[in-house]
């Protein structure tokens, strides 16, 4: 006669307190679960970026907006304006990188200027941060006005630059972040390229 | 006392026994492995939860909340509809409770965040960052999601597996699984959507997820697990004659190529301006609910069948007429049949309803005669307004 109580294991089936026939379900659970939390990442940590940016390539930030990248960084998000993917100028994201150093290209709808838009962004990621006091204008090549502010600590540098994507009416234009991070030391390795990309920010086909 | 058949005696006691229909579902046992490895799953996803929404209290608190009041909101006639669907021998509220939270939390924070990740980045460093953008997450999520949801029904399987028995168990767990991801998931994109504007207009921005997320919902996880939950089960084969491998492989790759093509819709349809806006809407929905519609109907015929087997002794005496017990064991044809023979909507439902419960009570007692298994039987008599078959009810205990 068997014992048919809830929750009552036979001896036979017992393994440090617990019930042996639930292990083998328990076990894969475990397993599948690890293999796609970990297994994925140990994966991707084995595949290398290859997808420089070629001497010619030009950034697509949506609406006619575009960037020169530097050339050898590698494009790890966002579309050239030879991919014609048509891209949105408020939902763009651009991310470019090279040793220490990564770039953030944010599309954004805000109304407002530039510096305000600057403000949102510091109030709204971190009101804390250790963003210098004194922002200073940008002007790019094409006549756009920014706003940056750096910001240094021992976890690196930062540099913040904010644009409204039109030059008649920036008001209601889409904005961009451009958000720059080097590791301790290496800003200055970056900054000629940094400043590149910066200058070489334009409208769009409609200014 | 009512006279019954041996063999449909016999026959109403496999399906007491084969169903398991009538036991109780107890979540905390901490002799099963199973239990440790939940608790594992919904105590990290608890703290990726955390950690993910934990920022978003100071400045997109406004996002955060007032997703969490839309979607709280639109989950109540999800529950209400899928409450509808949890018929024949019907899954206890705690296990599909346990499913919810294991699709909310540990499938959605522990699984899918984390692993979507890296792969989308494996993408994007295969198939560049355009190619990435249109096929990322369609050839991401479909594994990530689908499996981490899953999960949840194998260990639901070893914590009760008594209950959790044929296809159509998979199938309603699967989608309250499925129910508990896409809730979690859509606040997580009322505050990423937050995000990308900077906290600017967070009210408007959680309207605008609600809108999108709640109406693509329709054919959105919930549908996605059940179907792939009831291929889990078919594959399993946990009632006899029921292990249908092929056919449990096709629903699992039905469920992932829906949930792909859903994801890349942009790609599938890309060069067909007016396919890439109304095709998720003409094609892809109608489609998933077709899916659906078959699996659900494929999954319920052995649930049907236990239902035929279990109220058979009840026919034989004479409780229940052969109508009624096409509606209470059929599909909706036979529902709305029943309906036009009574010629009352209302009497219908409290008869199909009087006939479950008496059916209830039956596998709850295992078969075997109570004061609650005669008192439903007087309450289908008293619904029916037939002759008095049964013994007057002694009194519940």
């Amino acid at each position: 006669m068997s014992t048919d109580i809830r929750g009552w294991v036979p001896v036979e089936h017992r393994w440090l307190g617990l019930d042996r026939r639930q292990l083998k379900p328990a076990i894969f659970v475990l397993v599948v679960a690890l293999l796609l939390i970990y297994g994925w990442p140990a994966l991707n940590a084995v595949v290398p970026w290859d997808n420089p940016i070629k001497a010619g390539d030009v950034l697509d930030l949506g609406d006619g907006a575009t960037a020169v990248p530097p050339v050898g960084w590698q494009l790890e998000d966002g579309a050239l304006v030879s991919d014609n993917t048509g891209v949105s100028a408020t939902r763009d994201t651009v991310r470019l990188a090279m040793g220490g150093a990564t770039i953030n290209m944010i599309g954004a709808s805000f109304d407002g200027s530039a510096s305000q838009f600057l403000d949102q962004v510091i109030l709204s990621e971190d009101p804390n941060a250790n963003i210098s006091a004194s922002p200073t204008t940008f002007t790019t090549a094409s006549g756009l006005v920014g706003v940056v502010r750096t910001a240094s600590g021992s976890e690196g540098d930062e540099l913040l630059a904010a644009f409204k994507m039109s030059n008649t009416d920036p008001a209601t234009a889409p904005a961009l972040l451009v958000d720059v991070n080097t590791v301790p030391g290496e800003f200055q390795q970056y900054s000629g390229e940094i400043q590149d990309l910066l200058r070489s920010i334009t409208a769009g086909a409609n200014e | 006392m009512t006279v019954t058949g041996v063999p449909a005696k016999n026959s109403q006691l496999t399906a007491i026994e084969e169903s398991g229909w009538g036991e109780r579902f107890k979540l905390i046992q901490p002799h099963n492995p199973a239990f440790w490895v939940y608790v594992i799953g919904v105590g990290l996803g608890a703290v990726g939860l955390i950690k993910y929404f934990g920022p978003a209290f100071g400045t997109y608190r406004l996002a955060v909340t007032s997703g969490i009041i839309f979607f709280g909101i639109y989950l109540i006639p999800w529950l209400l509809f899928l409450r509808r669907q949890n018929r024949y021998t019907a899954q206890p509220a705690g296990l599909l409770g346990a499913g919810f939270l294991w699709g909310g939390v540990a499938a959605t924070f522990w699984i899918a965040l984390p692993a979507n990740t890296a792969l989308l980045e494996i993408w994007t460093k295969l198939l560049g960052p355009t190619g990435a953008g249109t096929w990322g997450a369609g050839l991401s999520a479909p594994i990530n999601e689908e499996w981490g949801k899953a999960l949840g029904l194998i260990l639901l399987i070893a914590l009760a597996p008594r209950l959790v028995r044929s296809a159509y168990d998979g199938f309603i767990i699967g989608a309250f699984i499925g129910l508990g991801f896409q809730v979690f998931e859509d606040v997580l994109y009322a505050y990423n959507n937050a995000t990308s504007s900077f906290g600017v207009g967070q009210l408007e921005s959680s309207l605008f997820i609600l809108a999108v997320r709640g109406f693509v919902g329709i054919t959105s996880h919930a549908l996605f697990s059940a179907v792939f939950c009831a291929g889990v089960m078919w594959i399993l084969g946990r009632t006899p004659g029921e292990r249908r491998v092929g056919r449990g492989v096709a629903a699992c790759l039905a469920a992932m190529f829906l949930h792909f093509a859903w994801d890349d819709a942009a790609g599938l349809f890309q060069g067909v301006t007016f396919l890439l806006i109304a095709g998720p809407y003409l094609i892809l929905m109608p489609l998933a609910i077709v899916v659906l519609l078959v699996v659900r109907r494929l999954a319920s015929s052995k649930e049907r069948l236990w239902m035929r087997e279990l109220l058979a002794p009840e026919v034989e005496s004479g409780v229940i007429d052969q109508p009624l017990l096409d509606a209470v064991s059929g599909l909706h044809k036979d529902r709305r049949h029943f309906r036009k023979l009574v010629h009352s909507r209302r009497r219908a439902r409290h008869l199909i309803e009087s006939a479950h419960d008496l059916a209830q009570e039956i596998a709850t007692s295992g078969g075997h005669e109570t004061p609650r298994v005669a008192h439903a039987r007087a309450e289908v008599l008293r619904l029916r307004g037939g002759p008095a078959l049964a013994a007057p009810p002694r009194p519940l205990p």
